[in-house]
């Protein structure tokens, strides 16, 4: 024990003398915080949206103001000929158009129905069906009105009450902080850990080490407890900074949070060793843990895109990353208030434990 | 002139005998494509719809099969309450859940207002959204039938039916594939990561083996050092660039609407300012790993202020004027507008104009930091 | 002062600082064509500076120096035609076989296609390494990397070789060899300018100056100083200047 504690004394000199490391595990962590927090924005707004208005007249002037009017649309400006509508678009002028065609308000008063034109810019997809749904939502609303003026107060014969659970205004910080925050802990735990043990190897100090009589498995935990003090404290630091800056929700309870997070930062920290052990230089260790991490994390876990949506193979590929359960947990707990995750926690500590007895034996192997 | 061919030959002889390097380059592209392209995917598709039907009518058979027969509904497991329902989403199992009520049908069939329950997942707050977008669609849908039935029943009130129409024409993508949007931008990504990286590590590991001072030595001038560092990076990005775009093209199927000189034309500018960058990061850089890190760090930033997942709009004003100056902003909007709607050499001056001017101060700048370095 | 067409290398107290350290202060050197000059020192002594400068990596701070009777304030790159310069790095591209190195370095120093191939072949049998132009560079042993390092910064035939502590962490055997070259080249009329810490090295000199703390302490052929300062040999009287 006092040697792990001599290792782990050691350790925390090395952290706190060398700046770059320190930047690294404090503000790394913070900065990408909140430079993703505040990039990955999904709830659409301002969207400009062009207006070719041959009709001139109050329903058209009505039906522009119904749709600006929430802030979701901004009016781009009139367009006077058909030309100008395909260059606006290639130009990002506007993303959609409105025709209304000439005679529209007379049509209606003799009881006819116009067509009015929606033309969409369709390379952003999803932009494209949310904008589509939204203007045909404010059409279909002045229908409403249409019919009441010349009815009186009828009712339309179906009403739906729609709710968002769990996130009923829909904020995107809820569903990216919680996610960010799976991701930062991986890539910081695996970037600092990964270095750790092949610094040692680089610099020959491991050989000196292990001329002592302490076990190769004690070196190890030497090494892990440290930065897993560390680790600990980003992953406070983050979730503080989620609460108080993006006020994310939290329907759960922070302790089982802090059970399942301190699971997952040992699995983090048992990849990161993995990669030491197994990379004869820092620079290599740093590489994979960055290439391992990073991008498997951010595109493959469900963060931003969903897992259901991949091909079969990338699925696969999904559940062998340890970021998927722990997002299915942090997400569940500050969400929607479930505390019981059977599945995930039994994945997660199997994958805890493969890990840290792999990273283990490769450690000892080398050694001979 | 001489010592220029020269120093390509030689870098070229270092690339294509490092196997790392030759796989770098040649997988790591494909490999981005292929996980990029497949992965990078915010299509809604398959979402698992519970309904709970208590009026078990006519009517309200024919309000859930409107949700079933949609093309992006799947049945999800079946409830038994309306308390079940929650459960449902609150356990995970689906996604969106339809409730109608046992007065559905006698509602109706009075003339009152007929009431049902939708409640969405909405962990994901931009699917979530969506889904509730496409199911309230389908509401009032089928509310207009509704209401068009009873009006077509009442010959007083038929006379008086009137609405406005609206047809919807999506230009450049009309299936609303979000690959189409993505592979062209993945592309972009590629030729940024490859020329960035490569260009970055190759001039400081010049400067770590200590054979750039040997270089400094001989009568070659820091502009032909330049020039000779930077041509085999060009040569080797262009490359990348059109195999990408082969992918893009023959695998992905996504066409290039516009025109492949201006696509050729405008990635020989951005190329300078990816291989300046490359070169102004590596005179900041001691050792090829913080040349590297320093990289990444830009590419990271560059990437997520680039537009490439989410709209710049949606960001904060502070950060939006942040992304003009990102080449990558520019160069990513001129190559979907190639791709997807055939932009024009006009059309895309709003952009080329300010990467060029990005690509020349940061090949300036690099050039005159990397003169300072080497001197 | 101007004078110095008849030197190979000469200065006029040039001086380099770096903030207020002063690294290399006031020195006046004189060095004949066809000599070998060693120029010696401690760790730190100033002396990579002083090459450095003499090369045109470095702008002097104050002086001048003439190399080749070119100034080296405003003709640093003029005198990077005339000099060969090889440091204890040995310089080379690893993943290049031996032949493209001196290839390449004969391409930079802007030799024609015919003359590169001529030069290459010739040098590779001076340096003893005719059957190994085929070799990955990186599995040369060290004493074989030091003369083909020495052989690229020959290939257009400088009238001045700046050698920085070439020799170092090379075997016995292979230093011998290496002198050997050396000597060749200096019959020839290349004047050597090299630092070393081998102080049998120094014996082998025609003419060595000590360098100490940014100053030259002594300066003459090797007989004469042991003669002036009365010590058996050149450790010796190495010792007592650098302690001094």
């Amino acid at each position: 024990m006092k040697r792990i504690l001599a290792l782990a004394r050691k350790e925390v000199l090395h952290i706190l003398r060398d700046p770059r490391s320190l930047a690294v595990a404090i503000a790394m962590p913070l900065g990408m915080l909140l430079l993703f927090g505040y990039a990955i924005d999904m709830e659409l707004r301002s969207l400009p949206v062009g207006v070719m208005d041959l009709d001139h007249s109050q329903t058209s002037r009505a039906i522009v103001r119904d749709m600006t009017a929430g802030g979701f649309i901004v009016d781009a400006g009139r367009i006077h000929s058909r030309d100008e509508v395909e260059r606006g678009f290639r130009r990002k002028k506007f993303l959609a158009v409105l025709v209304f065609p000439e005679g529209m308000d007379r049509d209606l008063a003799n009881g006819n129905s116009p067509t009015i034109q929606l033309m969409i810019d369709g390379s952003d997809a999803a932009t494209a069906q949310t904008v589509e749904n939204y203007l045909s939502a404010v059409i279909a609303r002045k229908n409403i009105e249409i019919l009441r003026e010349d009815l009186g107060d009828i009712k339309p014969p179906l009403e739906a009450r729609v709710r968002f659970l769990f996130n009923p205004e829909l904020r995107s910080p809820d569903f990216v902080v919680p996610g960010l925050t799976a991701v930062i802990m991986i890539m910081i735990c695996a970037l600092l850990t990964s270095v750790a043990v092949a610094r040692e190897k680089e610099t020959g100090t491991m050989e000196q080490i292990m001329t002592t009589p302490i076990k190769p498995s004690h070196v190890l935990i030497g090494k892990v407890i440290p930065y897993m003090v560390i680790a600990v404290l980003d992953a406070t630091l983050v979730l503080l900074i989620g609460r108080v800056v993006f006020h994310v929700q939290m329907a759960g309870s922070w302790w089982i949070l802090a059970a399942y997070s301190l699971l997952y930062l040992f699995i983090s920290l048992a990849l990161g060793l993995l990669v030491s052990t197994l990379a004869k230089t820092q620079q290599v260790a740093m590489t994979v843990a960055l290439v391992a991490t990073m991008l498997p994390t951010l595109l493959l876990s469900g963060f931003l895109f969903p897992i259901s949506g991949m091909p079969l193979v990338l699925q696969w590929f999904a559940h062998i990353i340890p970021a998927t359960y722990y997002l299915e947990v942090i997400r569940g707990i500050m969400l929607t208030g479930r505390h019981w995750y059977p599945f995930e926690l039994g994945i997660m500590i199997v994958m805890a434990l493969f890990l840290m007895s792999v990273s283990m034996r490769k450690f000892r192997s080398r050694l001979d | 002139m001489k010592a220029i061919f020269y120093l390509v030959q030689k870098e070229f002889r270092q690339i294509f005998r490092d196997h790392m390097m030759v796989r770098i380059i040649f997988l790591l592209p494909l490999l981005q494509l292929f996980i990029f392209g497949y992965a990078v995917n915010n299509d809604l598709k398959d979402v698992r719809i519970s309904i709970l039907d208590q009026d078990n009518s006519v009517e309200s058979r024919h309000l859930a099969d409107a949700f079933l027969n949609s093309s992006l509904f799947i049945p999800g497991p079946a409830a038994h309450s309306p308390a079940d329902l929650d459960d449902l989403i609150y356990k995970g199992k689906t996604d969106i859940t339809l409730w109608i009520p046992n007065d559905y049908s006698s509602s109706l069939s009075v003339g009152q207002e007929a009431q049902v329950g939708i409640a969405v997942d909405g962990k994901n707050s931009n699917l979530g959204g969506r889904a509730g977008g496409y199911a309230m669609a389908i509401i009032r849908q089928e509310g207009q039938r509704l209401r068009d039935a009873r009006m077509l029943d009442n010959p007083l009130l038929r006379a008086k039916m009137k609405e406005i129409k609206t047809a919807t024409r999506f230009f450049y993508n009309p299936e609303l594939v979000s690959r189409t949007y993505m592979v062209p931008g993945i592309v972009v990504l590629v030729v940024t990561i490859i020329s960035g990286l490569l260009t970055g590590m190759a001039v400081v590991r010049e400067n770590e083996i200590g054979t750039l001072e040997q270089l400094m030595v001989t009568p070659i001038t820091s502009l032909q050092l330049i020039a000779g560092k930077t041509i085999p990076f060009m040569i080797l990005a262009f490359f990348e660039l059109a195999f990408a775009t082969v992918v893009a093209v023959l695998w992905f199927k996504i066409p290039i609407a516009g025109s492949l000189w201006l696509l050729t034309g405008s990635s020989l500018v951005y190329l300078v300012v990816t291989l300046g960058s490359g070169i102004l990061a590596s005179t900041v850089s001691r050792t090829q790993q913080q040349a590297m890190f320093t990289v990444w760090f830009f590419l990271v930033f560059g990437i997520l202020m680039s537009g490439f997942f989410y709209p710049i709009e949606n960001m904060p004003m502070a950060m939006q004027w942040l992304t003009y100056l990102n080449p990558l902003r520019y160069f990513l909007s001129i190559v979907r507008g190639l791709f997807l709607k055939g932009i024009t050499l006009s059309d895309s001056l709003p952009d080329l104009i300010p990467m060029a001017l990005l690509g020349i101060i940061i090949f300036g700048a690099a050039i005159l930091r990397f003169r300072k370095t080497v001197a | 002062m101007n004078d110095n067409n008849g030197y190979a290398v000469r200065t006029d107290k040039l001086t380099r600082r770096f903030g207020s350290f002063t690294a290399v202060d006031a020195i006046d050197l004189a060095v004949k064509p066809g000599e070998i000059f060693g120029f010696l020192g401690a760790n730190g002594a100033g002396k990579t500076t002083a090459i450095r400068m003499l090369c045109g990596l470095l702008a002097p701070t104050e002086g001048e120096a003439w190399v080749d009777g070119l100034p080296i304030s405003s003709k640093a790159e003029e005198v990077k035609r005339h000099i060969g310069y090889m440091s204890q790095k040995f310089s080379l591209y690893n993943d290049l076989h031996v032949i493209e190195n001196l290839e390449f370095y004969g391409g930079v120093y802007g030799l024609d296609k015919a003359e590169i191939r001529s030069r290459s072949t010739e040098l590779l049998a001076r340096v003893g390494l005719e059957d190994k132009g085929r070799t990955m560079t990186v599995d040369l042993s060290l004493g074989y990397k030091q003369r083909l390092a020495l052989g690229c910064s020959v290939i257009h035939r400088p009238n001045i070789l700046f050698l920085d502590e070439p020799t170092s962490g090379v075997d016995p055997i292979a230093r011998r060899q290496f002198w050997d070259l050396i000597y060749e080249l200096a019959d020839q009329g290349t004047t050597v300018f090299v630092t070393t810490h081998y102080m049998d090295e120094a014996e082998y000199c025609s003419r060595v100056s000590i360098m100490v703390a940014g100053h030259i302490e002594a300066m003459g052929a090797p007989e004469e100083l042991k003669t002036k300062h009365d010590v058996p040999d050149m450790q010796q009287l190495f010792i007592t200047l650098v302690n001094r």
